[in-house]
Formats: C-alpha cells, sequence, structure tokens
C-alpha cells in the first residue's frame, strides 16, 4: 500500500503539469519577444503615414489661416484708424483669438483603428495576453488613456463645453474668405 | 540514441511553442507600433507644418496686399517670393519614406531649410515693419547663426523618430 511506486499517477499528474507549464513559459517570451519586435517594425510606417496623411494637412491648413489672418491685422493696424473700417478689425481679432485657440487634438481625425484595437483590449479573454499581468496591469492603462483622451478632446482646459471643432475651422476659413474679399484682397489659394 | 532523439524532440517542440508565440506577439506588436507611429507622426507634422503654413499664408496675403495697392516695393516682394519658394522645397511626407522611393532625392537638410525660412520670414517682417510672431524670434539665436556657418543641428537630416518615441513625455500607447 505504502509503496513508492503506488504513487504513479501523481506523477503523471505532475508530469502533464510541467509540461503545461513549459509549453506556456516557451509560448509567452515568444510572444513577449514578438510584441517588441513587431512593434519596432510597425513603428516608423505608422509614423510616415500619420505625418504625411494626418498632421502635415491639417498643420497646414490651419498655418495658413493664421498666417494669413496675422497678415491682415498687422496691416489693419499700420493704417489709421480713419481709413478702416472699425468692424474690418474687430473681426479680424475675433478670428485671429479663435483661431489661436484650436489645439491638434480638436481637429484630428478619430484614429479609428487605434479605437477598435483598444476596445478589443478591453473584452478580449486571449489567454495568452490573460496570463501576463503585465499586460493587465498595462491594459487597465490604456483604459485611462481612453478615457484622459476622451476627456481632453471633448472638453480640455478651461471651458468645459467650449472646444472648437473642424466645423468652427471651416466657418472660420469662410469668415476671413469673406474679409479679405471685403478689403479688396485676392489672395493665392494653394493645393 | 533514444535518449538522443527525446532530447531533440523536446529542443524542436520548445522552439516550436516560442516561434507561434512570437508570431502571435510579432502580428499584435505591429499593430501597436502602426497606432503609436501614428499618433507621433500625426502630432509632428502637424506641428512643423503649422508653423510653416502660418509663414505660407503671411507671405501669400502680404502678396496680395501688395498687388491691390499697386505698390512696389522691390525688397518685400523679393522676400516674398524667396519664401515661399522655400516652403515649397519643404518636404509633405517625411524625408525617411521619400528617401527610401527615390534615391536620387538625397542631402535633404531639413533643419537648414527651416533655418532658412525662419529668417527669410523675419527678414520680410522687417521689410514690412511689422513685428515677427513670437515663435519665429524665440529661434532667433537659431536663424541668426545661419551665415557664420553650419550650426550644431546641421547634420540631422530627418525625424529619426526613434528620438520621439523615447521622449519621456509621450503617453506610451504600449501593449
Amino acid at each position: 500500500m505504502d509503496s513508492p511506486w503506488d504513487d504513479d499517477p501523481q506523477a503523471t499528474y505532475a508530469r502533464e503539469a510541467d509540461w503545461a507549464k513549459i509549453s506556456n513559459e516557451f509560448t509567452n517570451s515568444g510572444y513577449r519577444e514578438g510584441i517588441v519586435a513587431g512593434k519596432e517594425s510597425a513603428l516608423q510606417e505608422g509614423f510616415d503615414s500619420g505625418f504625411a496623411d494626418v498632421g502635415v494637412p491639417l498643420g497646414r491648413e490651419l498655418g495658413l489661416l493664421r498666417g494669413t489672418v496675422s497678415a491682415i491685422l498687422s496691416l489693419l493696424s499700420s493704417q489709421p484708424p480713419a481709413d478702416i473700417p472699425f468692424t474690418a478689425i474687430d473681426e479680424a481679432r475675433d478670428i485671429a483669438t479663435s483661431l489661436g485657440n484650436i489645439r491638434f487634438t480638436d481637429i484630428a481625425p478619430r484614429d479609428v483603428e487605434a479605437e477598435q484595437h483598444a476596445r478589443e483590449h478591453m473584452d478580449s479573454d486571449d489567454p495568452a495576453l490573460d496570463g501576463s499581468e503585465e499586460l493587465v496591469e498595462k491594459r487597465k492603462m490604456e483604459g485611462l488613456e481612453d478615457m484622459l483622451e476622451k476627456l481632453t478632446a471633448g472638453a480640455g482646459g478651461i471651458s468645459a463645453q467650449g472646444r472648437p471643432t473642424k466645423e468652427d475651422v471651416v466657418r472660420l476659413k469662410e469668415r476671413l474668405g469673406a474679409l479679405s474679399r471685403d478689403l479688396g484682397l485676392f489672395i493665392q489659394t494653394v493645393g | 540514441m533514444a535518449d538522443d532523439f527525446d532530447l531533440e524532440a523536446l529542443v524542436h517542440l520548445e522552439q516550436t511553442f516560442y516561434d507561434s508565440g512570437h508570431a502571435d506577439g510579432f502580428a499584435h506588436g505591429r499593430i501597436h507600433g502602426l497606432i503609436e507611429g501614428r499618433a507621433l507622426g500625426r502630432e509632428k507634422g502637424f506641428e512643423m507644418w503649422e508653423e510653416l503654413g502660418f509663414y505660407e499664408g503671411f507671405a501669400l496675403t502680404w502678396q496680395a496686399i501688395y498687388t491691390q495697392q499697386g505698390r512696389d516695393d522691390q525688397r518685400a516682394m523679393h522676400h516674398i517670393k524667396h519664401l515661399l519658394e522655400l516652403i515649397s522645397q519643404f518636404p509633405r511626407i517625411n524625408p525617411s519614406a521619400a528617401q527610401a522611393e527615390s534615391s536620387s532625392n538625397e542631402e535633404l537638410d531639413i533643419s537648414k531649410l527651416l533655418r532658412q525660412i525662419r529668417s527669410r520670414y523675419k527678414a520680410l517682417c522687417a521689410s514690412l515693419g511689422v513685428r515677427p510672431t513670437l515663435r519665429a524670434a524665440q529661434v532667433a539665436e537659431a536663424g541668426d547663426e545661419e551665415g557664420s556657418g553650419p550650426g550644431p543641428s546641421a547634420s540631422r537630416q530627418v525625424w529619426k523618430l526613434e528620438e520621439d518615441a523615447k521622449r519621456p513625455t509621450m503617453q506610451g500607447l504600449s501593449f
């Protein structure tokens, strides 16, 4: 009964447990190293696309508007007050102030893929992911970041409801166009 | 012999586990790399071209003002022309990608071009009697060095992603 050979089933169980442990260990370490390598392989590609497709066109458009209104303001304030309609200066100042308030996060399009992926993290039951405490921790951070991002995108800063939007930029552009026409300026548009 | 075989099979199996984990991780990592890279690239492209667009809009508007008023100021028009010319040379895609595509596009010195643009803008402001915008004034020292030879940053040609990625302030989009 107490023979040492009797614990055979126990030993088999232990071996299986070891086996699962080994399999997990190697799969997980492969996963961890793969994630780093995969990320590094794609960073530059992502950077280049974000730069050319979103950052440059949005920045240039806003910059053009700001430069235009800056030139108009400097023109108006260099002229004797009697020569210019009072409303023109007010309008130019107002447009300049509004343009100055706009941040990148106000007008940037959503990164749908990023949002989608963050959601997948939230409700994924990928065992390889759940196994790692580190990943769980980081997923929590991502959730926090999403919340923060929503806060900064929606409200952010001084006024709680008044963050400008893409539509505001379009309106400001129209107002600036009207103002230039009133002043008799034909500003070459760029493509 | 039998022992040898078992050991090899075990090593091979470990490699198989590792490889399948690695493939899954790599695919996941790529998604994160693309997302994080995009976030960085958007910011950087916006920052650069918001400034350049400002100079561009400023120059185009003064061009229109001079045309409308029939003013004949050779100096200011000269600055405007050169400023617009310099801005048109500035890349709208990250030069690292451009250089990979066409190797003929060699030695594009971004920081030098940017310095030239800023000092041309300031020269235009001076000839117009207009105070330059604050951000151009802040980089005044860099711009003024231009005549005295290449600055210390002249060797920096493209936006190395690594520099930005390592910035501790970037909220990490991590996995």
